[in-house]
């Protein structure tokens, strides 16, 4: 990605905390950071520990855990602005020995007045050293995605289960999309899609919460572009599709068929000791990763393989075949190039493990997915008798019951005005997923066509792009979000389907000093220019799917570096957790605050 | 970026907090050297774990120190073999000083080696005598490991920088002996290399005339060069291994925050307090004290 000379959010980001921890180091002393499940998150999804070594912290403590006392030395807090991190916060210091030697305190976020309020009254304004408010509740995942942390969001939109505590939760997504925006230095113009109720409120608390950000921070959306960057808030139910049907490029088809979890893949391997268990973090810092995530999984085995061999052609290691098995001799022979040797097993291993996956039973059901969502063969034949082919599919007993759930789903969108209540009972009934079936049914929450002639009667999926050009037959489907991403770029997208809030500011076309507060950070790499050319960001609520993260990439690809799209949600799905928030769509959960 | 440190200052200052005498004095005289001041019989006390920590941190500063004489010392190396390349000293000299460095870099990770073993060997102890999950244990891991990583960049920065002058001394092979009128590929050179022949001076060569001595010269010192440079990795290859072993043993997650935070638990001795706690106030909710430790979050 380093090919774009664009800053991207995720190196901005860096700089950002880089510049908030190294601002309060002192040579010769070391501190404490102090963390809370949001500052925890932020911080991690972009720096290592090593990192935050050479930026003077010597140990992360969790700020909800009981904590020794370091009277030596000072701590910085990197905490989210509410109740629970602030009395933690005034609970160090309420002791006559005080936890540490003094505070440095950083919020996500702006401090409302009553907590303000409270620390002001406490013992920590006469410790605190450092007060200050970063504006990042974000977490940016990769250069061009970002998260707001929160899994739970998609049933607290859209649970049938009343929820008195939805205009708060509106308001406090509201707050953490602006600040993603206040860090990109965009004033966007704000646009949902219309329809679901829900995205019309959280656009207008957008607009609301951006424009007291501009307030401060004047210098947002300033730039020569900038007044073509745009924001767009979408539902999950615009594009039920994407995050059900099983994806076949690198990143996409590894979380969905492997248990990833928060981004670690595990995987038995010999390296220059005995065998044994190694975790790999999978993230932009694995150039690696970078290259190959988008990837179809037929190519990248064949191109890991061949930077392998080249490698090893290079550094004159003799080997008969550059495979996973020589890997551990290339190592003891030499040692020096454990990094990339570790790299490029990590690889192999992961490709080779979505293979054996894919192998095993799903080949076939790929094929009758993607007949169904495209509604014709690979020849272009129309789908003529849907059913016929997926009732093998249900009837196999060696597929996992959400494998069949994902199948019924995509049939159902096939059929475009849903199925009757029977129809589905036999369907249900040939697939065995009884305990599943509410899956199914929930997804009318996301105004979404079921049931024939049901509460979402008339709506329907948007018509889709035609595309040319060859892909592989099993991976012929596009989200639909990146025919959005095209409209917008080509500023075609419909304004009574995708209404602004307020009208988009006029042209700016006076050259305006774009600001290079934040210095280049990254050691290795060429410092990027600071970014001059138009954003779409898009936030959707409910989970954005890997697929549509892809999207945002190749759109900007296309456009070659003139416009960056941006994508994020509450939470990055896979196929299963999708379906596992469908699931509890109709029960009673408690909030459980982090 | 919102600066508030001033307003809450001024709320502070505007605040009148009920104290009693000792600790007003120590609100209205709050600096660095009055707490330390104040520290002598808490530490006592309560802070038993200093004298440990500043142990660590000597270590580990003196590692460090030494990681960045090792990284100064490849730069000097690199620019000694680019000095070579453009032939600006006599070759005896810079022989001695490439091999010198080398030699030194080596012994200097020997050394760093030890400490690291010896850094290990303090991690368990304080493991021993205050636990897996007390703070200076896990400041002394935290910086095992990160020195250790620090240590195998470095080192292996080292590897890179002699296998680039490796490429550059071939290449410069290869255009003298155009010069001399044999033409070689790059193949060519490493077999040469590897074999130890240099039969280039028996055959048609031009060996005649100031360009072609010159040339043959300079094949000569590079040839050398090279001879001395895979003795010098070869002798290295051990530490590289014992490098690759230390950081292999230790798991590449270490470096990850989250999994450096959420390693910590309470304690059994703070869950005693917990309990303790639990039943002091809570004698009333049969309910609290069973959801506890299961909902955290109903507690605040």
């Amino acid at each position: 990605f380093w090919a774009l000379e664009n800053t991207t959010e995720n190196h901005m980001f860096c700089k950002i905390l880089n510049g908030v921890i190294k601002s309060v180091k002192k040579d010769g002393e070391w501190k404490v950071l102090i963390v809370d499940h949001m500052g925890m998150r932020i911080l991690s999804s972009c720096c290592k520990m090593s990192d935050i070594l050479a930026m003077g912290v010597t140990i992360v403590e969790d700020i909800n855990k009981r904590r020794e006392r370091i009277c030596s030395l000072e701590a910085i807090y990197l905490i989210a602005p509410v109740q629970k991190s602030v009395r933690a916060l005034i609970n160090d210091f309420k002791d006559v020995g005080f936890t540490y030697k003094a505070a440095h305190i950083f919020f996500t976020e702006p401090c409302p007045d009553g907590l303000f309020t409270e620390i002001g009254r406490s013992r920590v304004a006469k410790v605190a050293k450092t007060l200050k408010e970063i504006n990042i509740a974000f977490l940016p995942c990769e250069s061009q995605v970002f998260s707001l942390d929160d899994p739970t969001s998609l049933y607290s939109f859209y649970s049938s289960k009343p929820n008195e505590e939805k205009d708060k939760m509106i308001e406090n997504l509201a707050e953490q999309i602006a600040t993603v925006c206040d860090t990109l230095k965009e004033y966007p113009a704000v646009r949902y899609r219309k329809g679901p109720e829900e995205n019309a409120r959280l656009a207008d608390e957008v607009y609301r919460r951006l424009t007291a950000h501009k307030a401060d921070n004047p210098s947002m959306g300033e730039g020569p572009d900038k007044a073509r960057t745009q924001l767009l808030i979408v539902d999950r139910g615009f594009d039920p599709i994407s995050p059900i049907l099983h994806e076949l490029t690198f990143q996409a088809m590894a979380y969905d068929l492997l248990d990833i979890k928060q981004d670690i893949y595990m995987y038995q391997t010999t390296g220059i000791g005995d065998s044994k268990e190694r975790e790999v973090l999978l993230n932009e810092d694995d150039d690696l990763w970078v290259q190959l995530r988008h990837m179809h999984i037929a190519d990248v085995t064949k191109k890991v393989t061949e930077l392998l061999r080249t490698f090893c052609e290079s550094k004159r290691m003799c080997t008969d075949n550059a495979n996973i098995k020589d890997l551990s001799q290339m190592l003891k022979k030499m040692p020096q190039y454990q990094k990339d040797l570790s790299m490029y097993s990590t690889h192999l291993h992961l490709a080779e493990a979505c293979m054996k996956k894919f192998k095993a039973s799903l080949d076939k059901l790929c094929e009758v997915e993607q007949d169904l969502v495209i509604g014709a063969t690979p020849d272009g034949e129309p789908l003529k008798d849907a059913m016929k082919s997926i009732v093998p599919v249900l009837l196999n007993n060696e597929l996992e019951p959400y494998d069949k759930i994902r199948i019924i789903l995509l049939y159902i969108f096939h059929k475009k005005k849903g199925i009757t209540e029977e129809n589905l009972a036999k369907l249900i009934q040939h697939a065995n997923i009884q305990a599943d079936s509410n899956i199914i049914t929930n997804l009318e929450n996301l105004g979404c066509n079921i049931i024939a002639g049901g509460s979402n009667a008339g709506k329907t999926l948007p018509e889709r792009k035609e595309r040319t050009g060859s892909t592989y037959d099993l991976s012929r489907w596009t989200p639909i979000i990146k025919d959005v991403m095209e409209n917008v770029i080509d500023d075609k997208l419909d304004k009574r389907q995708w209404p602004f809030i307020s009208d988009p500011a006029p042209i700016n076309t006076t050259q305006t000093a774009v600001s290079a507060r934040f210095g280049h950070w990254h050691k290795n790499k060429s410092p990027p220019e600071y970014r001059t050319g138009p954003r779409l960001i898009i936030f959707v609520i409910g989970g954005v799917a890997h697929s549509e993260m892809r999207s945002a990439y190749e759109v900007t690809q296309a456009t070659d570096g003139k416009w960056e799209v941006l994508i994020g949600s509450s939470h990055i799905l896979t196929p299963t957790s999708f379906l596992n928030d469908l699931k509890s769509l109709d029960q009673c959960i408690k909030n459980v605050s982090l | 970026m919102r600066d508030r440190l001033s307003h809450l200052q001024e709320m502070s200052n505007g605040h009148v907090e009920p104290m009693e005498d000792a600790e007003s004095t120590v609100s209205d005289t709050f600096s660095n050297v009055d707490l330390e001041e104040e520290l002598p019989h808490e530490a006592v006390v309560f802070d038993d774990n200093s004298p440990a920590l500043e142990e660590v941190f000597s270590q580990s500063q003196d590692i460090h120190r030494e990681i960045q004489l090792i990284r100064l010392e490849v730069k000097r190396l690199r620019e000694q073999n680019s000095r070579m390349l453009q032939g600006t000293t006599t070759m005896s000299t810079i022989k001695r000083d490439s091999n010198a460095i080398g030699a030194d870099i080596k012994k200097r990770a020997e050394d760093v080696l030890a400490r690291l073993h010896d850094m290990d060997g303090t991690s368990h102890k304080l493991e021993e005598t205050h636990g897996s999950n007390s703070a200076v244990t896990r400041i002394a891991r935290t910086q095992y490991a990160c020195l250790s990583n620090g240590f195998r960049d470095a080192m292996f920065d080292y590897n890179e920088a002699e296998m680039s002058h490796r490429e550059n001394c071939k290449a410069q092979i290869q255009r003298q002996m155009e010069i001399v009128g044999r033409e070689v590929t790059g193949e060519e050179v490493e077999e040469m290399i590897e074999k130890g022949q240099w039969n280039i001076f028996n055959d048609n060569i031009v060996s005649e005339g100031k360009t072609a001595r010159s040339a043959l010269s300079q094949i000569e010192k590079r040839h050398q060069e090279l001879v001395d440079l895979e003795a010098r990795i070869s002798g290295i290859h051990e530490i590289f291994l014992d490098i690759a072993m230390l950081v292999e043993e230790q798991g590449p997650m270490l470096t990850s925050i989250q999994s450096n935070v959420q390693k910590t638990d309470e304690g059994i001795q703070d869950a005693l307090v917990k309990l303790g706690r639990a039943k002091r106030h809570d004698n009333n909710n049969p309910f609290k004290k069973m959801f506890c430790s299961c909902f955290p979050c109903f507690n605040s």
